[in-house]
């Protein structure tokens, strides 16, 4: 299937994933604020960043004063890393004569 | 194994990196080969090894993010996602996800809906595997047996399962849609839709990704062969994840150190557990699945036997149960792909 007519579905299938959080998020807070249950809701502790350094401090950091930018963060970290370790493995299987091409479909 | 143990700043502990990158590696292996997330599976194991539960929901979800990506990508190789179908899935499912959520907390707003959803849990699970056995068991030789008899060739699903995809696709409501990667002439996109907004919905209910869900249903009620329904599935797990890790991250539930360093064992699991589809045939696949979806349900139960009767040992084996057969089943599966290896080397 080619890549233009996969453009609309995977918009919307993006738009969805990255806006709809969003939406949840006002709404859960709302609810929480009505019930009290914080169970699905925000974290509200902060994390004594007094004693990091480095890298613990920068992710401390973050996470403390700008949740947005942290969960942007998450998720890109997340999507190079998993992309990167898929294509180094995959170097690695095929070396040890692992290689995949289209298969068929028996049951 | 104190050597490897890091702080990790967000969670506020210190934890086994090799531990991580085993949780993970299990996982990756079983996500990459069942096309599921293994969010059932993290959960319950990171918090056992003493991860709060706010962060060991969270989490998980990051991590099943990122093991994903590779997975898809080796599947559509391998010629196993039906792209369109996968992305029409996402659309209803997400919305189900959503109308599922609420549901439950509209429910705890009257009082604990844990023992109901756990309930579900134990039924859906145990109802699923119970059916799946039947057919490899009952069903399968049954058709191949007939198909002997009148000198065909078995095309792979049994009687009953056509049955209930073929029923499905004579519904004629239009819109209908193709799926040439899957072999579907044409179904009411209203079928699919209201599919994937029920699978979305039990799996906002229940709170799980929903990988588990996805399948049989990709299997039995859309009519998808089993490789294809596992890569295709995985697209849908690859979506609701990013959905989840994002907005689980905006909520401060995500331990970014402990995502990072368990995702560099999931991505190896997941390239070697989607290698292995190739060497186990689609019947094989299932029968795997039914074990393993059995015990996870045999896991629930005593759990809530230990809530039911407050006794600690019940909750200690709900994780032995639950870790073994995770175990278990990545043994078995690296096992035939360091099978397949070697005869392809001496090949």
């Amino acid at each position: 299937m080619s890549i233009t007519k996969l453009a609309a579905p995977l918009a919307i299938a993006l738009a969805i994933s990255f806006t709809l959080p969003i939406i949840n998020h006002q709404y859960q807070t709302a609810y929480a604020s009505e019930t009290g249950n914080s169970q699905e809701t925000e974290l509200k502790h902060k994390i004594d960043t007094s004693k990091l350094s480095g890298v613990d401090y920068w992710i401390a950091d973050m996470y403390n004063n700008d949740r947005v930018m942290y969960a942007v963060v998450v998720t890109l970290v997340m999507a190079v890393l998993g992309t990167s370790m898929a294509f180094l493995t995959d170097l690695v299987l095929k070396a040890l004569g692992l290689e995949v091409s289209k298969i068929s479909h028996r049951e | 194994m104190s050597f490897f143990n890091i702080h990790l700043p967000v969670a506020g502990i210190e934890f086994s990196a090799l531990l991580l990158i085993l949780i993970g590696f299990c996982v990756g292996v079983l996500g990459g080969f069942f096309g599921v997330g293994g969010g059932w599976m993290i959960t319950p194991a990171l918090n056992i090894f003493g991860f709060h539960m706010a962060f060991a929901i969270g989490t998980p979800l990051a991590n099943i993010f990122g093991q994903s990506i590779g997975a898809v990508r080796k599947h559509h190789r391998m010629g196993n996602v039906d792209w369109k179908l996968g992305l029409i899935s996402i659309i209803s499912s997400v919305i189900g996800v959503e109308i599922g959520s609420r549901v439950i907390i509209s429910m705890e707003r009257a009082g604990d809906v844990g023992s109901i959803v756990r309930w579900c849990y134990v039924f859906l699970l145990a109802g699923l595997g119970m059916y799946m056995l039947y057919e490899y068991f009952v069903l399968h030789p049954k058709q191949l047996k007939l198909a002997e008899d009148i000198g065909e060739k078995a095309v792979g699903h049994t009687t009953d399962s056509s049955k209930i995809s073929d029923k499905l696709r004579r519904l004629n409501v239009p819109p209908m849609i193709a799926f040439p990667a899957s072999g579907i002439d044409g179904v009411s996109i209203w079928i699919i839709l209201l599919v994937f907004l029920i699978t979305g919905f039990l799996s906002g209910f229940m709170g799980v990704g929903g990988g588990f869900i996805i399948l049989p249903v990709l299997v039995y009620l859309i009519g998808l062969p089993t490789t294809i329904a596992v890569g295709t599935s995985l697209v849908t797990v690859l979506f609701t994840s990013a959905y989840g890790c994002f907005t689980y991250s905006m909520k401060g539930r995500v331990e970014l150190l402990a995502a990072f360093i368990m995702l560099i064992g999931a991505s190896i699991g997941a390239q070697v557990g989607a290698t292995a589809i190739k060497y186990i045939k689609g019947f094989g696949i299932r029968l795997l699945f039914a074990i393993m979806v059995i015990f996870a349900s045999l896991s629930v139960l005593t759990e809530q036997f230990y809530k039911m009767a407050g006794k600690h040992i019940f909750q200690a084996l709900a994780g032995i149960v639950l870790m073994g057969t995770a175990l278990a089943m990545t043994a078995l599966i690296i096992g035939r792909i360091v099978l397949e290896a070697k005869k392809e080397r001496k090949a």
